[in-house]
């Protein structure tokens, strides 16, 4: 189980960041399944949207 | 009847809240398990270990308590928000940490923030325990 997190590449580690924290944030703050796996979605989108969004805003200052 | 409304309709107290929090402060899920919230407590058990995992496993960091830091002692803080976990961290990252690389900074923030949802949660078995949040997820 180690050596599959160790060679996590960049964006997988986001993308698990990512789906464990909006599953949890679902969980403890909808009641309902239904609102709970909207919520996780919603959730799961933004945290990558506004990763990458400002990952690549970031870009021109890492050359 | 589900989990939530069996929570609502029984009677909460300061002692069953206060276990509850101790509980799933200690082991990730275990105060929801003894409220009989099957669900949350797979779940939040699921979540805070394979967060806090994945990031000893990415040789993030473990901040210790007595460094002078303001920082440091704050991210201190945020992973013994890991109960248990945190006591067993050098056990399960035989290898230490290795902040040098991008994926051990990672690993740092994985198990930091693992440590903040479990307080999270801890926070949640609480107000569950002393009956003062409903099942529609409102604080009485």
């Amino acid at each position: 189980m180690n050596a599959v997190f160790s060679g996590l590449t960049h964006f997988q580690a986001l993308a698990f960041f990512a789906l464990v924290v909006s599953v949890l944030f679902a969980f403890l703050s909808k009641p309902v399944a239904s609102e709970r796996w909207k919520y996780a979605l919603w959730s799961f989108l933004a945290f990558l949207v506004v990763a990458i969004g400002i990952g690549w805003l970031m870009y021109p200052f890492s050359q | 009847m589900s989990e939530a409304v069996k929570v609502e309709q029984g009677t909460g107290s300061a002692a069953l809240g206060v276990s509850a929090a101790v509980a799933g402060w200690a082991v990730p899920g275990l105060g929801h398990l003894l409220l009989r919230q099957w669900t949350k407590a797979a779940v939040y058990f699921i979540g805070v270990v394979g967060l806090a995992w994945a990031g000893l496993a990415m040789r993030g960091g473990v901040f210790g308590g007595n460094s002078p830091d303001l920082f440091d002692r704050l991210g201190f803080f945020a992973d013994l928000g890991t109960g248990g976990l945190y006591f067993i961290a050098h056990i399960i990252q035989s290898a230490g940490p290795d902040v040098a690389h991008a994926s051990g900074d990672y690993g740092t923030r994985l198990f930091a923030t693992a440590g903040m949802l479990n307080l999270l949660t801890v926070l949640e078995a609480y107000e569950l325990g002393r009956g003062r949040k409903t099942a529609g997820g409102r604080i009485r």
